[in-house]
């Protein structure tokens, strides 16, 4: 006797003959909800090959056509509902907000080498000059424009201290620990290039070390370029404040704590205060400067 | 301009450029009732280009692992009798479900061509179709082919070499790909797909 599961219902089997089944009713949301239900077991390639022979004995479905529509439609459905339900993952509203971040800022640069410029024209046209050139009608809207293109430049600068918020309330909420030792925004930006809390948990600290430092890391692996010292994590003022020679020390000691808070996050979500401690007091200790006693 | 038929039935040859027949789905150009297909933006296209002998066939079904946002699946869903297109990342398996909202013959799956879980939903199948940028996608074609693909069945799988190993040399990643495949199944043929892509194969293999 054998049970096959299937995603129209369940069909008990003796010498290949169907003796008892459990087949839903055509209602496109009762199959996909069982869908998302129900454990499925895997089952044999010889009765894979007669999905539709079955569904149509059945009476489930009166064609091969009808079988396909059916499937079709339970299928989209369920779709969509897995879709929604990954958008409504907290990570990717993270990661989401993040990348507003990082287009702001990239935004606000142009704009404000533009805005530059506009000031030095303006500088230069409003000098003394000769009598056509101050009644160049430029001179009356250009003044206005300029204050406008630089008050999207503000607008923009508080937009970005709203988001920049809403990251770090939600990073409190999702990554405790990530956000005391990288900071809200780093943590963030190490999230959404890991492509979640959960693949950021389970990389190695090495890794964690070189995200975002992928041009640098395949010219070493494929070149023998010299390997990179820190990705994101250049970005922590631990990193960047010490001097040149003690960065890749610095940058490994702080992947491998930033791998234990990413890990402490996603397993557990408790905030764990020590961690930060245990993080500078190192960093402190590798900071120190060298004596011969510590050489020899 | 000149239309004929490409070896593939359902594949047009519309001077040089590819087409299949069907409502325009993507922005694609449309002549008439073909929409053609351009092989820069398909891997399938690509080798259909390069090569005619391709075992597709109008009543086969079709299980496609990395649909995506289902370019291609459109196309092949033009040729063949029905395609499971398997999807994993939720954005673009957005755009793969609206598609499959206007084809009748597409069953559109979210899940993870790693661990298949679609075994209680996917029948077996003639063709496999794969295009997985993986380090381990020999393993996963394999995999899937062990479960869904008919005794007989053809499989092909587009080798990107570049996720498999940067620091090697294109042919030598498709030799290595290639000799996995071998253990379970029989390797018709290998093209490379340059000039559309670049470091691209695609391997045709029949389930012995």
């Amino acid at each position: 006797m054998t049970i096959i599961k299937t995603w129209f219902g369940e069909i008990e089997l003796r010498d290949d003959k169907i003796v008892c089944s459990n087949v839903l009713k055509t209602d496109t949301a009762a199959l996909a909800v069982r869908l998302q239900k129900e454990e499925f077991a895997d089952l044999d390639k010889q009765f894979r090959g007669r999905f539709r022979e079955i569904a149509i004995h059945l009476h489930l479905v009166p064609s091969e056509r009808d079988y396909i529509s059916l499937l079709r439609a339970v299928a989209i459905q369920r779709a969509k509902e897995q879709i929604t339900a990954a958008f409504a993952h907290p990570d990717t509203r993270i990661i989401q907000l993040i990348g507003g971040i990082d287009d702001i800022d990239e935004s606000i640069n142009f704009l404000s080498e533009r805005l530059l410029e506009w000031d030095i024209l303006e500088f230069e046209i409003s000098r003394p000059r000769d009598i056509t050139e101050t009644h160049d009608p430029q001179s009356t809207t250009y003044p206005a424009l300029k204050h406008e293109f630089a008050e999207s430049i503000e607008r923009l600068s508080e937009l970005r201290k709203k988001i920049s918020n809403a990251i770090e309330f939600e990073m409190h909420a999702i990554a405790p620990n990530l956000s005391s030792l990288a900071g809200e925004l780093l943590g963030a930006r190490l999230i959404a290039r890991a492509g979640g809390l959960e693949s950021l948990a389970r990389m190695p600290a090495s890794r964690i070390q070189v995200i975002g430092a992928s041009k640098a890391l395949f010219k070493h692996l494929q070149f023998g370029a010299k390997p990179p010292k820190h990705g994101l994590i250049f970005q922590h003022p631990l990193v960047r404040g010490s001097p040149l020679s003690k960065r890749g020390k610095i940058a490994r000691t702080m992947a491998a704590k930033l791998a234990i808070a990413a890990r402490l996050d996603f397993y557990s979500k408790k905030a764990h205060p020590e961690l930060l401690a245990q993080m500078e007091k190192r960093v402190r200790e590798l900071n120190k400067p060298q004596t011969r006693a510590d050489i020899t | 301009m000149t239309i004929r038929t490409h070896k593939v039935a359902g594949v047009f040859m519309l001077d040089s450029h590819l087409a299949t027949k069907g409502d325009a789905l993507y922005g694609e150009k449309v002549f008439g009732e073909y929409r053609l297909w351009n092989p820069q933006r398909s891997k399938l296209a690509a080798l259909l280009k390069k090569e005619e002998n391709v075992p597709l066939r109008p009543e086969q079904i079709v299980l496609y692992l990395g649909a995506a946002s289902g370019t291609t699946v459109s196309h092949l869903a033009n040729i063949v009798s029905l395609v499971y297109a398997v999807e994993f990342a939720p954005r673009v398996a957005r755009d793969l479900v609206r598609l499959s909202e206007r084809l009748k013959n597409v069953v559109p799956l979210v899940a993870d061509a790693v661990r298949p879980d679609y075994g209680h939903i996917v029948e077996l199948v003639d063709f496999l179709y794969q295009d997985i940028a993986q380090p381990n996608q020999a393993e996963i074609a394999i995999t899937n082919a062990e479960i869904f693909l008919k005794t007989g069945g053809y499989a092909c799988v587009m080798i990107k070499a570049r996720s498999i190993d940067v620091t090697a040399k294109p042919k030598a990643v498709y030799k290595r790909e290639v000799k996995k495949l071998k253990e379970q199944l029989d390797i018709m043929c290998v093209h490379e797909l340059e000039p559309f892509y670049k470091a691209h194969a695609a391997v045709i293999a029949r389930l012995a």
